[in-house]
């Protein structure tokens, strides 16, 4: 976990206050080299606070005016540490990447695990979006922070900043946080509902059964209006009730999704059909292959052939 | 007891040549009180495994082949009015046995598909608001075409997790090829198997799996795993806590198998696949690649 | 987004501060006090319902208001009192204004200055205590302020965890940071509280009133042995001359160059004395004083005056000799203390001509005087009758029972009739030994008059008249407890109290022990103090207080750093130790370990590259699984497995 000793010139580097040090790709433990900590703005009010009772104490020569502003000296003394303690031993990874289109918010999810036997009170998670948590002793949670995608592709996290003001709010412990966990970006898909493109066989617009297709598709219970050579026969005489056969055509006919037959100006526009016919297609249930220049992806449905055809799009 | 389950590890290797860890994973599947699926093409066998199980587990066997225009009534069961007696009686379907082989089920519609996955799940049959118990122990053994046909109903992702294991068969060895090609026919051998066990030694190995000893060690190398999952960019979805309770039923077993009495690392990383491979949606079959990311980077220790 | 405090940090904050200001209620103007306590009630109630409380333009009458009664009560801007109400307003005024988390902070500060000027008025030993608590409470207002999902006990917890942790270095610092002697500043000064005490004017019955009371004037604490009751007497003002019922204390300007320095012989005794708060800057030392420190004058009535304020307590080291002689007298000395209004009555010179001989010798003139109280029927009371005119004559032939300035007066009256030269002083006797911390109190019911007469050769020589009161003649009804230490008073129960010495009373001086040593050493703990409390540590110059508070900082820091950064994590499987570096020993001998292999996989793998080990490995592997992951492992196997580890060689 001992990431690789700073040269000075790299410790005293202002980014690093700011933004971080280089992404990592695994889990970052906070330690005292990631962790910051100045005065809050109430910190500086309290030291006024503290010149101020020890003033009182001055004039009238009162040892316990004194000894109260000492006191309290001594608080703003200790709570640096317990600043830093408020974030220390955190260890801090990027879990589990949701994949999104161009334009959603990006969820980056990381999660947050404290190892020592002290809960966490008070922890906020800066990315664009912000978000709060308290930990239990020894325990992880999975937070999910937004950022916004523009562009399709990998897209880096921004900057955790990882903060608390636990105890007092007189000191900030802060630290910035770059992962290399990048999230996928799949296209945007076009706004306009464009028919699927012509299959091999040349079908209609999907998800349409029809009733008098050629293929057997099940059975369910009888409607009115159901033909009377649709009707399962066999289920009836065994007294199951009255059920009819229905049979559809081209819900399970094969889509082609081609690149070269892709209305659309440039790029992005072709890829952005493709992946709006691409969501329909799933969502209609349909066998969908994707031919992409250089890949072909063979017809399938399900959602892993869907993020591998969204994937394709994204990263081609 | 040990010794019998031995016999019967021997006598099912004998009917399916070189299969030897499968065999080992479905009687584990038994003894987990999971339910089992086999994912593979037609005509390597899966018939055969479930009927020789069945056969040395002496339990009652029944098997259903689904096909499209298969009704619930046709599994379950319906009420049929008596004339005689004025009445209904409900006429139990065939899955009303022990050992139960759902044959293609990927052929059936969903809506077969679940009531068979929902007896499976309550061990129980509801007809009619009237509730039936299936016999014990109730094993189902289903098998599926891996690939898609036309007029096929994949099962879901959600009803997938109802099994406690999925394994793939494969083609058999050219050395066990050549002893099936040479041998009797398997259904001969299968009649002529004697039953291995009797009812109460399975329903103790049952009980003594339950039972095997689980350290807490054991338990974080397993939380480390559903976490991996969880995490990990390599697998969609991560293991459900219901996957973790199957790992570790599945994991007891198979240390009981092997005649231990704690559940070590290896046990867990033995059953993975099996348990987990049809969990994580990958978009690929094969279980042992599925869950190799798992072994390679959760620290045993 | 409008800011919701919660409601626990509402009653927090709200509980915190009613405490905290509740002390004023004795010492700011009532009016005050009751604004104040109608602004937090308000608050309070409106914690459950906020639509009743203020809006902007209430909140600005709100503040006239109290402007106008801070205008009415108080007419300066400065000064503790007036400080401590304008405080307190606008704590109670910003209460009813709480936007957003800054005025939570801006409320806390306020409350901490507020609790500081608790301390102005009151420096006990309890009060620091209760401020203590209280600031406790605040600090957990702002940890519930700066907590995700705050729960009560855990911020109370906290709280009191950094306080501990904080007082190591807030006693450093209170004992290091250089006191420096605050110039007086009058505007400063309030009306000066009326504090009870000996007065400049004695009357027989003034001080009958404050011999009962048990409040404590000062504290002695000897550096040896304490002189015998007999010679307590702590000297206080005198008083010279009289109207025959008024007596009073002559004016003491020019006085300060005395012709004769008193002669002291014998052994002088040392000790430190604290002065409680008083009226009057009087330093009540034991008859006489012969050393006294800075800040001190002895007039010419051999009175110790101090210059500091005596509303301040103030701690002084002395030294006291009991035999001295004040050696001659002026004239003008002489015929003040031979001053009597108007001429003697007949019964007077009457009785003072049966006591004198033909020589007409003092000592044995005041001989015959004691001899006289104590063979006629005069009687020792606290609540004499009221003598209005000619109260020494009325006492003298009348009443015969009154208290020690009754005897004291008649007794010099006598002896100034006799042409002897004699005065009134007024003071202490006594005083009750605290066991536990080895001092004496002296309380207001030490109170006491005795006489003073100059004879020739001795100077002023001390007699006593109430002590020629036999015993037995003390009438009931005087309180004895408070007499006991009196040396006026000497019977006998004394003694027996003594020895039934009840664990109440011991408690009490216990109490009093640890109150002196505060007194001592925290309230008092001055420029003075500091520089011979650091001297004694070898800190003579300012760079030395430096590098010791740099030092004592950095080492407190270090400690508290190393305790509360301190890695606590569960600690690790001793099994799990040991098998890690049978792990390290495998690899160092070319076997590769991967993270994902479990301990059967590697023994395995291990026994197949190197079947010379096969069987030290697959020992170390069986009881390593026994221990990790079986039920039923052995005590032994651990030192089993630490043996077969540590010589299992590659």
């Amino acid at each position: 976990m001992s990431a690789a000793a700073l040269s000075l010139k790299q410790r005293l580097k202002l980014s690093r206050f700011f933004s971080g040090e280089a992404p990592a790709a695994g889990p970052i433990v906070l330690t005292q080299r990631r962790v910051f900590i100045l005065p809050t703005q109430r910190g500086l009010a309290f030291v006024l606070l503290i010149l101020l009772l020890v003033l009182i104490g001055f004039v009238y020569n009162n040892n316990l005016a004194y000894l109260l502003g000492f006191l309290l000296a001594s608080i703003f003394f200790v709570t640096i540490l317990h600043s830093f303690k408020a974030l220390a031993g955190l260890t801090i990874q990027p879990a589990r990447q949701q994949a999104v289109f161009a334009g959603q918010a990006g969820p980056f999810s990381f999660q947050i695990s404290n190892p020592g036997s002290q809960p966490r009170f008070a922890i906020d998670l800066v990315l664009q979006s912000e978000l709060a948590i308290s930990l239990a002793a020894e325990q992880a949670q999975i937070v999910t922070l937004y950022q916004p995608t523009r562009q399709r592709g990998w897209q880096l996290p921004g900057t955790l900043t990882i903060s608390s003001t636990y105890p007092l709010g007189l000191f900030r412990a802060w630290a910035p946080l770059r992962f290399d966990s990048p999230l996928l970006v799949y296209p945007k898909p076009a706004s306009q509902q464009l028919p699927f493109p012509d299959s091999d066989d040349g079908q209609d617009k999907p998800g349409q059964n029809r009733r008098s297709g050629d293929e057997f598709d099940g059975v369910r219970a009888y409607q009115r209006g159901d033909a009377i050579r649709q009707i399962h026969w066999k289920a009836f005489a065994k007294g199951q009730g009255v059920h009819s056969k229905y049979y559809s055509g081209a819900s399970s006919s094969e889509l082609w999704l081609d690149y070269q037959h892709t209305p659309g100006h440039h790029l992005e526009e072709r890829l952005s059909q493709l992946c709006r016919w691409l969501v329909d297609a799933e969502q209609a249930g349909l066998r969908y292959g994707l031919v992409l220049p250089g890949l072909r992806l063979p017809p399938d449905n399900g959602a892993a052939h869907y993020r591998q055809c969204l994937q394709a799009l994204a990263l081609f | 007891m040990d010794l019998a389950l031995d016999r019967l590890l021997t006598a099912a290797n004998q009917i399916i040549l070189g299969k030897q860890p499968q065999i080992r994973l479905a009687v584990c599947c038994l003894l987990a009180r999971g339910h089992l699926l086999i994912e593979d093409i037609p005509g390597v066998g899966k018939t055969t495994l479930s009927h020789t199980l069945a056969r040395l587990f002496g339990l009652d066997y029944q098997r259903i082949q689904f096909t499209s225009d298969i009704l619930p009534a046709d599994i379950v069961g319906s009420s049929v009015f008596d004339a005689h007696q004025q009445l209904f009686s409900f006429h139990p379907g065939p899955i009303f046995k022990q050992m139960i082989l759902a044959d293609e089920i990927n052929r059936a519609t969903p809506k077969a598909q679940s009531a068979l996955l929902e007896a499976m799940e309550e061990r129980q049959v509801t007809v009619e608001g009237r509730t039936y118990p299936l016999p014990q122990p109730f094993f189902v053994i289903a098998t599926q075409n891996p690939a898609h046909q036309i007029g096929t109903f994949p099962l879901p992702e959600s009803q997938v997790d109802r099994f406690l294991m999925r394994i793939e068969l494969g083609y058999p060895s050219r050395q066990a090829e050549r002893e099936l090609l040479s041998g009797q026919p398997r259904h001969v051998l299968i009649d002529q198997l004697p039953v291995a066990l009797l009812p109460e030694q399975l329903a103790g190995l049952q009980q003594a799996a339950a039972e095997v000893h689980v350290s807490p060690a054991l338990l974080d190398y397993l939380q480390a795993i559903l976490a991996f999952s969880r995490q990990s960019n390599d697998f969609a979805s991560g293991l459900s806590p219901r996957a973790g309770l199957g790992l570790l039923a599945a994991a007891k077993a198979w240390a009981l198998i092997d005649k231990r009495k704690a559940v070590l690392p290896e046990d867990l990383q033995a059953v993975l696949p099996a348990v987990a491979g049809h969990r994580l949606n990958v978009g690929t079959n094969d279980s042992v690649a599925i869950v190799a990311p798992i072994l390679k980077h959760v620290p045993v220790l | 987004m409008p800011f919701l405090p919660s409601t626990r940090l509402m009653l927090f904050m709200l509980g915190s501060i009613g405490l905290i200001t509740l002390p004023h209620a004795w010492h700011i103007p009532p009016v005050l006090f009751g604004f104040f306590t109608l602004m937090l009630l308000w608050r309070l109630f409106g914690v459950w319902r906020p639509s009743y409380l203020p809006n902007r333009l209430t909140v600005f009458l709100l503040m006239l208001a109290g402007i106008g009664l801070l205008y009415s009560q108080q007419h300066s801007v400065f000064g503790r009192d007036a400080g401590t109400g304008l405080f307190v307003v606008a704590l109670g005024l910003k209460l009813l204004e709480i936007h957003g988390k800054r005025d939570v902070y801006v409320i806390v500060y306020l409350a901490f200055i507020v609790a500081v000027t608790q301390f102005l008025y009151e420096e006990s030993i309890l009060m620091a205590l209760y401020i203590l608590l209280v600031c406790g409470v605040l600090l957990a207002t702002l940890i519930t302020q700066n907590s995700q999902a705050p729960q009560t006990l855990p911020a109370l917890k906290t709280s009191a965890a950094l306080i501990l942790q904080s007082l190591p270095l807030a006693l450093v610092l209170f004992v290091l940071f250089p006191r420096l002697e605050a110039p007086h500043w009058s505007w400063l000064d309030d009306d000066t509280q009326a504090r009870s005490g000996l007065s400049n004017t004695l009357e027989p019955g003034s001080i009958a009133e404050l011999s009962l009371s048990p409040e404590l004037v000062f504290r002695v604490k000897f550096d040896g042995e304490l002189p015998p009751p007999a010679q307590r007497y702590w000297r206080g003002p005198v008083y010279a001359s009289t109207d025959g019922v008024r007596w009073r204390a002559p004016p003491v300007l020019g006085r300060e160059n005395n012709p004769d320095q008193p002669a002291f012989t014998g052994t002088a005794y040392d000790y430190t004395l604290m002065m409680e708060p008083q009226k009057q800057n009087w330093v009540f030392a034991l008859e006489m004083p012969t050393q006294f420190a800075g800040g001190l004058r002895r007039n010419g009535l051999y009175q110790l005056i101090s210059n500091k304020n005596p509303g301040d307590r103030a701690e002084y080291r002395l030294s006291s000799s009991p035999a001295y002689n004040t050696g001659g007298i002026s004239k003008t000395e002489r015929r003040e203390n031979l001053q009597v209004p108007g001429k003697p009555s007949v019964r007077i010179v009457e009785l003072v001509r049966q006591l004198q001989d033909k020589q007409a010798r003092p000592e044995l003139f005041i001989g015959n005087l004691l001899q006289h109280f104590r063979q006629e029927n005069f009687h020792y009371t606290l609540s004499p009758d009221p003598m209005p005119d000619q109260p020494i004559e009325t006492f003298l032939f009348e009443r015969r029972a009154g208290f020690c300035s009754h005897y004291a007066t008649a007794f010099v009256y006598l002896l100034r009739v006799a042409e002897i030269p004699a005065r009134v002083v007024g003071g202490y006797q006594g005083g009750q030994i605290n066991e536990v911390g080895g001092f004496l109190e002296i309380r207001q019911a030490d109170a006491h008059a005795w006489a003073e007469a100059w004879l020739e050769g001795r100077g002023w020589v001390r007699f006593d008249p109430t002590a020629a009161i036999a015993p037995e003649r003390i009438e009931r009804g005087v309180n004895v407890d408070l007499q006991i230490a009196s040396g006026a008073v000497n019977f006998s129960p004394v003694q027996l109290d003594a020895k039934t010495l009840s664990w109440l009373q011991r408690g009490r001086q216990l109490w009093q022990s640890v109150d002196y040593n505060w007194q001592r050493w925290i309230i008092n703990y001055d420029t003075v103090n500091q520089k011979a409390f650091l001297q004694s540590l070898g800190i003579n110059d300012f760079v030395k207080l430096g590098y010791w508070l740099l030092i004592s900082i950095a080492g407190i820091g270090g400690i508290l750093a190393w305790r509360l950064l301190r890695p606590n994590r569960r600690r690790q499987d001793p099994a799990l130790v040991l098998y890690r570096q049978f792990c390290a020993k495998l690899s160092k001998a070319g076997i590769e370990v991967d993270a994902g292999d479990g301990p059967k996989t590697l023994a395995e793998r291990a026994a197949h590259r190197r079947p010379d080990l096969a069987e030290s490995i697959g020992r170390i592997t069986a009881i390593f699984i026994r221990l990790r992951y079986q039920a039923d492992s052995k005590t032994s196997d651990l030192q089993v497995l630490k043996t077969l580890v540590a010589s299992f060689r590659v």
